[in-house]
């Protein structure tokens, strides 16, 4: 019987000085590959870090054996759920716009220049790479420069570097954030192939779309590891009485006197040669629900880039908001004074060094961190809403201390805090548990019964609002197809 | 066309470098009103007038770039950077008739010609912005009477005015009329509305004069901010060199150490950066740096005597008429130095020991600022002024060296800026001869507190630190940081 490739024995570990795990052992044998779960902020990051050797261990044991007959790297590769690329001159100052300013993303490398460099690093066979590219659907970027990647393609570039270095083991937290639902099953259909060359696999996540190699399942709860036997998570005391909204949150919103919110005339974006936008048409009334929907890549964020007012080509287009044509005197902050926005690309850009509270406050000046101080009406407000999403213990905690879940449920909050007439949700449950998710959604729902224009994308059917009625498709940057839905999907 | 401040009385004189107001956010209610429906005309499209105008345009303004022609015939990167962010790009000829704004953000050595080409297609009555008043003071540039001039300022690089705009903040801005040329009293009204529009007005601005801005700016930029960090980069590297200090390490010491102690000046003045200081270091570096000040003093004086007297502008525009002969040979010399050439080490340097083993910069940096504030405020100019340029923007400064070494410092400042540096550099060297042959490696390469006990006298202790505290440029800074406390700090490396 051969040694166990991983063994955690008794292993404590603090993370801001809090017990994060407690007494924690693991065994993970040859040929087991595990789905870890567990809700948001219990540990799962911090136990992969420990694992792959990125933070030390005090108290406790890790110990690794590697297989040093084995052809494949003997060493761990950790796949993180968050990350920060870096420009040409290794500063990593970028903002939420800089991507879709024209000349602004030279100062990045392009995909083909960062892959080569990983590759020549890590002595790789750029034979087998091309094949892993097109698999993602990655093959048309490599000319792209990494600033203009979406969140789903900065997810599929680390896929990429991962499944290229074949490690004999392999670590994933949350893989499948922001991958559409073709990427999520080729890339199941890799895993599953390295893992039958040999490699081993852990991932992160509370997914029940799994590659078939997976085969044991791990609960972490209380600083605990316990195994389950399926990758459902043990049913929860689901709390049946949604709380009501906050009083504030429930005043109507003013209907809108433009018969369209959004009107787009044949819509084109495009960098140098490459067009991103195809003469997009698209019609959104006060108060419609929308689903938008598209692959990796087909231009779901600029186009809703077009509407928050965050893309200079939106003045060079047939363009209205709120019956206005764009430029025509208008300025960003008053478009953005009415909507309420999150992606992923917003989060990742975020100025995580100002606290939950002032992250929270800083949705009423549409800022990315607080600039000047809200009176005593909108300070109560942001308070109240703390409290209704479960952050009254993080409130002066800085964002960037908190793990991604609770930084996410605070983008959230800051999203709604000035109960805007549009929300405008780009894959806003990302990095959430199924409970918190549900939650969310039933929040929009709520919030939207009174007249609220909603855009709503997700990748996941199952993780969806119910009060979506209309549903448009991109493909390459075109509209595929715009449609009714009859029921809720 | 003759120096304008020289044909000024005295009184005039003091009285222009003299103006010095920071503006309460009150004034800035009307928002970009006084310039909304207007037509505004950016020449030039470089990084301040490319994200200038991307803010301008996104405050709903009416924004539009005129080029020079061989520049659009020959889709060069400003018209590029025009065109690909969806701007009307257009020859003198055919936009600045319709403007009503001409804004002029062309680097400092083509203001005559290009000024001179404009005002003549310039429609009655309409506006020309400088963000530098080095033409209108120095080379005395004479403005149609019926055209107002002001200058609106952002104190960052223009990346940086971009950045800070959409994350919903702004840049410290300065601005100013001039006293010749505001025939219909719109001046003030105009510059409070593009700084809105540039959303500097969110982040302080200050009220002052095409006269203090320059005589305060080029003191600034020649002394402390491009001089001294020039001269103080180059003997630290070679002095750790000569005392057998690893050169990779002193390469990455001295090109990333200068960035990481200003973003301590920056976050809390003199003060917070002596402060990362052991009590004993801080000591030392104290008495190090009253030193430099007393070796340093004449040469700050002499800088600002020649910049007041218009002698700087006057042999710098000599240069300028001789093909620009002495900056280019400066400019090459500064890439052969052995800094320049040696590249920075894989080695990790930790925060606080870019303080520990570089004391001899942080004493350099107290000399170099207080010295340039002194001297400033002894000419007339008031310390508000002289805090902007000089506590405020060396840490900028830093980051430009931080990026690319000396070489990459010279390239982003203005040829003015360059050129003043090098002859600050090239007299400062000498000067600082004897001091540095005392100077070992405690002080620059290895830690000041290694083998030390760390005991210090209380009221050494006490004294050395009333004296840093109650400097003049820690009161006022105190005070203008307060509104600028929300920009995000500079990365480091």
């Amino acid at each position: 019987m051969s040694q166990p490739v991983v063994h955690i024995h008794n292993l404590n570990l603090k993370y801001q000085q809090k017990p994060v795990l407690q007494d924690l052992c693991w065994t993970i044998n040859r040929n087991d590959n595990w789905l870890l779960c567990g809700e948001s902020g219990t540990g799962k990051t911090t136990l992969a870090k420990a694992i792959a050797g990125m933070i030390p261990t005090l108290e406790g044991d890790i110990q690794l054996n590697f297989d040093l007959s084995s052809p494949l790297p003997a060493k761990v590769h950790y796949v993180a759920n968050w990350y920060q690329f870096k420009d040409l001159e290794g500063a990593s100052n970028f903002y939420y716009q800089q991507r879709y300013q024209s000349l602004a993303t030279a100062i990045t490398a392009t995909v083909i220049a960062e892959l080569t460099r990983f590759g020549n690093d890590q002595q790789l066979s750029f034979e087998a790479l091309e094949r892993l590219l097109t698999a993602l659907g990655f093959a048309g970027l490599k000319n792209s420069a990494l600033l203009q990647l979406s969140s789903g393609e900065h997810k599929k570039l680390q896929l990429v570097k991962a499944l290229w270095s074949k490690p004999q083991l392999l670590i994933l937290d949350q893989p499948y954030n922001g991958l559409d639902k073709l990427s999520r099953k080729n890339l199941n259909d890799l895993l599953t192939e390295i893992s039958e060359n040999g490699t081993q696999l852990i991932i992160i996540g509370n997914e029940s779309e799994l590659p078939a190699a997976i085969n044991r399942f791990a609960l972490l709860k209380d600083g605990r590891l316990q195994e389950i036997s399926s990758p459902e998570l043990p049913q929860q005391e689901v709390e049946e009485i949604i709380k009501p909204l906050p009083s504030f949150l429930q005043r109507e919103i003013l209907t809108d006197s433009a018969e369209h919110i959004i009107k787009m005339i044949d819509v084109n974006i495009r960098y140098g040669d490459k067009q991103v936008l195809k003469n997009i048409n698209w019609e959104v009334k006060p108060g419609e629900k929308w689903l938008l929907q598209g692959h990796n890549g087909s231009g779901k964020s600029t186009l809703l880039s077009l509407i928050s007012g965050d893309h200079p080509q939106a003045y060079a287009n047939n363009f209205f908001l709120f019956g206005n044509k764009r430029g025509t005197g208008e300025s960003i902050w008053e478009i953005k004074e009415r909507i309420g926005l999150i992606s992923p690309e917003l989060h990742w850009y975020f100025d995580a060094s100002a606290t939950v509270w002032q992250s929270i406050a800083s949705g009423f000046y549409d800022s990315s961190g607080l600039y000047c101080s809200p009176g005593s009406t909108k300070h109560a407000q942001v308070d109240e809403l703390i409290q209704y999403f479960g952050l009254s213990a993080y409130k002066n905690t800085l964002m960037n201390e908190l793990p991604l879940g609770k930084q996410r449920l605070t983008l959230l909050a800051r999203t709604i805090v000035k109960k805007p007439a549009i929300l405008i949700l780009d894959e806003p449950c990302q990095g959430l548990d199924q409970q918190q998710t549900q939650h969310f959604n039933r929040l929009v729902d709520e919030l939207c019964k009174d007249g609220s224009t909603l855009i709503y994308v997700g990748h996941f059917e199952s993780q969806l609002p119910a009060c979506i009625e209309k549903r448009i498709l991109l493909e390459d940057g075109a509209v595929k197809s715009v449609e009714h839905l009859l029921q809720s999907i | 066309m003759s120096n304008y401040f020289n044909t000024l009385p005295l009184r005039e004189k003091l009285n222009q470098l003299g103006v010095c107001d920071f503006m309460d956010s009150s004034e800035f209610l009307d928002g970009v009103n006084a310039l909304k429906g207007k037509k505004l005309v950016v020449i030039g499209c470089g990084a301040q007038g490319l994200n200038q105008g991307l803010n301008l345009r996104d405050s709903g303004l009416d924004v539009s770039y005129t080029l020079r022609k061989e520049a659009i015939e020959g889709k060069r990167d400003s018209w590029k950077n025009a065109t690909e962010n969806n701007f009307t790009v257009g020859t003198y000829e055919e936009l600045i008739p319709t403007a009503d704004v001409v804004i002029n953000l062309t680097p400092d050595k083509q203001h005559t010609a290009v000024v001179t080409a404009v005002m003549p297609l310039m429609q009655k009555g309409a506006t020309l912005l400088y963000s530098h008043g080095f033409n209108i003071v120095e080379e005395g540039m004479q403005i149609r009477k019926d055209l107002t001039v002001i200058m609106v300022a952002p104190k960052c690089p223009g990346s940086e005015v971009r950045a800070e705009y959409v994350r919903g903040f702004g840049v410290p801005t300065l601005i100013a009329v001039h006293p010749e040329n505001d025939p219909e009293g719109k001046g003030l009204l105009q510059a409070k509305a593009y700084c809105v529009g540039t959303g500097g007005h969110k982040a302080g601005v200050l009220k002052s004069s095409f006269v203090a801005e320059v005589k305060s700016d080029l003191m600034g930029e020649q002394t402390i901010l491009c001089g001294l960090l020039q001269t103080g980069s180059i003997l630290s590297f070679d002095k750790m060199v000569e005392k057998g200090i690893d050169p990779a390490y002193a390469s990455k010491l001295v090109q990333y150490g200068v960035e990481v102690i200003t973003e301590a000046l920056k976050q809390g003045g003199i003060t917070a950066m002596m402060d990362r200081l052991s009590n004993i270091a801080k000591i030392k570096a104290f008495e190090i740096s009253e030193e430099l000040k007393t070796i340093m003093r004449p040469l700050f004086q002499k800088h600002q005597d020649d910049i007041m007297s218009g002698e700087f502008s006057r042999i710098m525009m000599e240069d300028w008429a001789n093909g620009d002969k002495n900056l280019l040979a400066w400019r090459a010399a500064t890439g052969e130095t052995a800094f320049e050439k040696t590249p920075a080490g894989d080695v990790k340097i930790g925060e606080q020991e870019y303080f520990d083993n570089y004391t001899l910069m942080v004493a350099f940096v107290r000399a170099g600022v207080e010295l340039a504030f002194e001297t400033m405020v002894e000419a007339g100019i008031k310390p508000e002024s002289a805090y902007y340029e000089s506590l405020h923007e060396t840490p900028l400064i830093a980051n430009t060296i931080a990026r690319k070494k000396l070489f990459e410092m010279n390239r982003v400042i203005s040829d003015t800026a360059e050129y003043g540096c090098y002859l600050f550099d090239y007299a400062c060297k000498p000067l600082l001869a004897d001091f540095m042959k005392t100077v070992d490696t405690e002080l620059v390469g290895k830690n000041f507190n290694e083998g030390k006990d760390g005991a210090v006298d209380n009221r050494a202790l006490i004294a050395v630190n009333e004296v840093i505290r109650s400097h003049q440029v820690e009161l006022v800074g105190a005070e203008l940081r307060k509104a600028m406390t929300a920009m995000k700090s500079i990365k480091t490396a």
